[in-house]
């Protein structure tokens, strides 16, 4: 499903280089739990983006279900990320104008759904993760738990076949970050979507099957049998 | 030093900003510098030739455009402090020469003038300017300055096209004047002929325009002046050749109203883009400000960062706008010379704009002062930051409820005080001073309005766009600051443009009333080519001539000139009135119809023009005083009409009061009426076959006239283009101004939108519709200031511009013809902003805080 053959990203500012993955390369089943770990700096996030299609790598080959993300312009990576990717951000990352069922509602929008309709799957969605009194809320109104469950609704709008989380409960406390925990991978078992949670959280990356650790851009370590 | 880095720093990541501020301080010191050297241009040709005939004459005696008897010069001549007393005759004729348009020719007796002139001969025959009674006996000679004479290959002998009473006829070079004095009259495109030669040229018969005196030794001008009044009585005007720039400024100001307006309302524009990127970047920089105070720097060293910004773009931006300005000048020049000429008869031959250092400096000037004025509370704003809630994370845009009921309580009452200076009546001090306070008013709720406007349209904006709409709308509702002062510039231009529109179809459809009703006559045979152009005249006997073509019904001599009346020229207008009440039947603003003819008529009374009356406190039944060669006529006022022969006002007399008063037969324009079924074109034939042999004549059909007057009124009015270009402008200027900030604000949302599955067109679109709401936000409040500007424009008109009383027309036409423009400038300012929102990285812009 989702694929990394050789893959580098190097940010330059004019006068540095700073190599942000180095030669990264795995593969990650359809229905897989995988955390990817590392300290600060070990490029974690920028692997993310660069699966989420929300930046392109330096060097090397990116394939989700199938296609290569490096022949993609980007109108068409934008579709692929509206229809197989679901991201949820650290800071939630929801639009402070909208309701909460105009967040969750944004993608099927923008992607040309039915307004009903798109209304609906958003409500549908807001009762998955529990906030069928919330509908119309606006972020500023909810709690930090709320609003990561809204935007988790939000990144299953379309019912994506992967989601990608960046530290989802690195800006709430742990009994809430449990909860959405718990709520990521239940979602995970209900929707047979494939998780991928960047965390440097021992207890959030103990959560799943299997574990990625990079250091200094690199992958040093794989949990899962056979990895490279 | 180490702040003015950070000024630096800040300029070079927003250079598009700082290009906008700096063209709004140069829209505003452009049109201010372009409109004033305009201005001063035309004055200042106009004082070049009046100072540069009058050589070292000290008085001179005149009575307005209709000259007097040759007789009068010997009057002049027997007053004991006369030195020396030259008559002149003074016109601009059509050279006929490729590009050179009008010549001023003086006629002067040659025998006396050069102890008033000095011709400054270069070259000639020496012979006959030595002896000019041998230049007299050439009735076509003419003496012409180098420049002309460079410009037009001309040297002695050669000859020259003139337009004369008498068609076109040719003079001989016989003289070229050297450069300087006298022939820097009329931007050198000035002539010298023998008085009596240009009599008959002009078709003048035995009348001069003026006498120009030197006084004896020892004799004041005040003196001077009383001994000629006394000895001439009330039907001439004694003044200084200066005096003549009076009545040319008289003339000319209702132009100069209109460009000094326009010119502030360009620098208020420009004050409200320099005001909306100051506001903007102080909302930006509170961190930095923050971090500044929380390291000691003071308020005041905050506010002198920002007001240093503020001197330094009005600094480039006066520089820019000086030259910008000072090259508009020229064109603008040209267009107000072509205007006076055509609609007053008044022709200038406009030099260059001289670059006025004085006036670029002092331009210059206030550039920067109205920047640091326009960046002054937003310099106070961020001298009042908290160090500790600057530090904190949090927008800082909405309106506090504090500021907007200080807002509402200050507008309520300049709306208050405008209604009662309106109210309380006739000083025009109050009045503007109300205008001034209305359009405070309106700008002090602008940010109020504007964020009802934009409340008022997101459900539609939602309805066209579910996402893209909502968050457009949503922009302009969560940061009123960015949007409000684009929106107030926008308003006050299209208010300007309302107004000056509004009072231009106003004009326009009491233009149409009169033409229909006063200007009825089926041809005008008249001896200039142009029918408000009054330098020929033709003896009445071409009436007779006319009347006696078959076809023709009826034949009305008139004979108009401009008179001084009360230090202001008015235009006197001589016609048959007993026939003129037959034909022309249009209802009197005052008096009765029949009653003001008829009296008329007898010579009893005076029909006036509603401008010349309220212009000067006159009411029906009023005496006016005129002064006539024969003394001064009294005349009541039996009618007062509504006539747009001329700003400064209109009186109509009967031809026969003028014939005994003025002691003139001449006319300048016949009205003939045609029998039923006659041909006019047949008509005009026969009048030209039989008229205009050895005669100047132009027969001109009524079509023909009032597509001339529609055309001198178009000419007018297209100042108005002028303003919608500003308007334009300033939304351009300001809408991107604000977009760049809008994107820069909303980047992380713009990031977010592109990472959930927006594409970069439909974060274009989000862009381009909130350019259009800010778009349809000022239209609609400036159509609405504009409906009030409007009103306030009308009485202007009435009290103080024109004295006419027009009816209030919203001019409907032109506000829907802005509304795509203006709605198509909104869309074509965000097209740049737009791409830059869809550039650059989308993980930087989801980090961006």
């Amino acid at each position: 499903m989702i694929e990394l053959r050789r893959v580098w990203k190097v940010y330059s500012n004019g006068r540095r280089e700073v190599v942000a993955l180095r030669d990264v390369s795995f593969r990650i089943g359809r229905d897989e739990t995988v955390a990817i770990v590392g300290p600060s700096g070990s490029g974690k996030s920028t692997l993310l983006n660069l699966i989420g299609g929300l930046d392109r790598p330096s060097q090397g080959e990116i394939v989700i279900e199938g296609r290569s993300l490096g022949e993609l312009d980007d109108d068409e990576l934008t579709r692929l990320r509206r229809e197989k990717i679901g991201f949820v951000f650290q800071f939630f990352h929801l639009l402070p104008t909208l309701t909460c069922v105009e967040n969750v509602a944004l993608p099927l929008h923008l992607a040309g759904w039915d307004r009903r309709q798109a209304q609906q799957r958003a409500r549908e969605l807001l009762g998955l993760v529990g906030l069928s009194g919330r509908l119309d809320h606006l972020p500023d109104e909810l709690s930090g738990g709320e609003r990561q469950r809204v935007a988790i609704a939000r990144a299953l709008a379309a019912h994506p076949p992967i989601l990608l989380a960046d530290e989802p409960t690195g800006n709430l406390d742990s009994r809430t970050g449990g909860e959405i925990l718990a709520l990521l991978h239940e979602l995970h078992e209900r929707l047979g979507t494939t998780l991928l949670i960047v965390t440097h959280d021992a207890q959030v990356a103990a959560s799943c099957a299997r574990t990625l650790t990079l250091r200094d851009g690199q992958i040093v370590a794989d949990s899962a049998a056979g990895a490279p | 030093m180490l702040l003015a880095r950070l000024s630096w720093a800040y300029l070079k990541r927003h250079k598009l900003r700082w290009a906008l501020t700096v063209a709004g301080v140069a829209l505003g010191v452009a049109v201010l510098v372009a409109m004033r050297l305009a201005n001063r241009a035309v004055l200042a040709s106009f004082h070049r030739t009046v100072d540069g005939i009058a050589g070292r004459t000290e008085l001179q005696v005149h009575a307005g455009d209709l000259g007097f008897p040759e007789e009068v010069l010997e009057r002049v001549q027997a007053v004991p402090q006369v030195r020396a007393a030259a008559p002149v005759i003074e016109a601009a004729l059509d050279t006929g020469l490729p590009g050179q348009g009008y010549l001023l020719v003086i006629g002067v007796d040659m025998t006396g003038d050069r102890s008033l002139r000095d011709y400054d001969l270069e070259s000639g025959e020496e012979a006959i300017i030595e002896d000019p009674l041998v230049f007299l006996a050439q009735p076509d000679s003419i003496m012409v300055t180098r420049e002309f004479a460079q410009r037009n290959g001309l040297g002695i002998g050669s000859r020259i096209p003139l337009g004369t009473a008498q068609g076109i006829r040719w003079f001989t070079v016989r003289g070229i004047m050297r450069s300087g004095g006298l022939s820097q009259a009329f931007g050198g495109n000035l002539a010298v002929m023998d008085i009596y030669a240009l009599q008959y040229v002009l078709g003048r018969g035995r009348r001069f325009d003026r006498i120009d005196v030197a006084l004896q030794e020892g004799v004041s001008l005040a003196e001077g002046q009383r001994a000629l009044r006394e000895a001439l009585g009330p039907g001439f005007e004694v003044e200084p050749p200066a005096a003549r720039g009076r009545h040319f400024e008289a003339i000319l100001r209702s132009f100069s109203l209109t460009l000094n307006i326009t010119s502030l309302f360009a620098m208020l524009v420009g004050v409200f883009i320099i005001y909306n990127s100051f506001a903007i970047a102080v909302t930006q920089r509170r961190t930095e400000i923050g971090i500044l105070r929380a390291l000691g720097a003071t308020r005041g060293r905050i506010r002198a960062l920002f007001l240093g910004e503020a001197a330094v773009a009005g600094s480039l931006g006066s520089v820019a706008g000086a030259m910008a300005g000072w090259l508009m000048a020229r064109w603008i020049a040209g267009y107000v010379a072509r205007l006076l000429q055509e609609v007053y008869g008044v022709v200038q031959n406009v030099q260059t704009a001289p670059a006025e250092p004085g006036l670029l400096a002092a331009s210059a000037g206030l550039g920067i002062v109205v920047s640091l004025i326009a960046a002054w509370i937003p310099a106070a704003n961020a001298a009042r930051v908290d160090p500790v809630r600057a530090l904190q994370k949090g927008k800082y845009q909405v309106l506090s409820a504090g500021e907007t009921r200080a807002r509402w309580w200050l507008s309520a009452g300049a709306a208050a005080a405008a209604v009662i200076f309106l109210l309380l009546g006739r000083s025009l001090v109050l009045f503007y001073t109300g205008y001034i306070l209305a359009i405070l008013a309106a700008l002090l709720m602008t940010p109020t309005l504007a964020l009802w406007l934009a409340r008022a349209l997101r459900p539609l904006l939602a309805w066209l766009r579910p996402v893209e709409g909502a968050l457009a709308a949503d922009s302009l509702i969560q940061a009123p600051r960015r949007t409000s002062a684009t929106v107030a510039a926008l308003m006050l231009s299209l208010a300007m443009v309302i107004g000056f529109g509004g009072v231009a179809r106003s004009i326009y459809n009491s233009l149409i009333e009169w033409v229909n009703t006063t200007l009825n006559p089926d041809l005008f045979v008249t001896p200039n080519a142009e029918i408000a152009n009054r330098t020929y005249v033709m003896p009445a006997e071409v009436g007779s001539e006319i009347e006696r073509i078959p076809g023709v019904r009826q034949v009305q001599l008139v004979r108009s000139a401009r008179i001084p009346y009360r230090g202001t020229p008015v235009l006197l207008v001589a016609a048959e009135a007993g026939k003129l009440a037959q034909t022309v039947r249009r209802r009197p603003l005052e008096g009765d119809l029949d009653d003001m003819y008829r009296r008329t008529a007898a010579g009893q009374a005076t029909i006036v023009s509603e401008s010349f009356a309220r212009l000067r406190g006159l009411r029906l039944g009023d005496v006016v005083e005129l002064p006539a060669p024969k003394g001064l006529l009294r005349l009541p006022i039996a009618g007062i009409t509504r006539d747009y022969s001329d700003q400064q006002g209109t009186l109509l007399i009967d031809r026969s009061l003028y014939r005994q008063w003025w002691a003139d037969d001449s006319v300048n324009v016949i009205r003939v009426y045609l029998a039923p079924g006659a041909s006019a074109a047949e008509v005009k034939r026969q009048i030209l076959e039989r008229c205009a042999r050895g005669r100047r004549l132009f027969v001109l059909g009524n079509q023909e006239v009032r597509r001339y007057i529609f055309r001198l009124a178009d000419q007018w009015f297209s100042m108005t283009y002028n303003q919608i270009a500003v308007a334009i402008l300033v939304a351009v200027l300001g809408i991107v101004n604000t977009l760049t900030v809008s994107i820069t604000d909303r980047r992380r949302e713009l990031g977010i939108l592109q990472a959930v599955g927006g594409l970069k067109q439909q974060v274009r679109h989000t862009i381009w519709m909130e350019a259009v709401a800010i778009g349809v936000i000022g239209l609609v409040l400036g159509l609405g200031l504009g409906a009030i500007s409007l009103y306030y424009s009308l009485e202007m008109t009435r009290r103080d511009l024109a004295g006419l009383s027009l009816d209030y027309v919203f001019p409907l036409p032109l506000a829907t013809w802005l509304v795509p423009v203006i709605l198509g400038a909104a869309f074509a300012a965000s097209l740049w902003p737009a791409e830059t929102a869809v550039r650059g990285s989308l993980v930087e812009a989801l980090e961006y805080e």
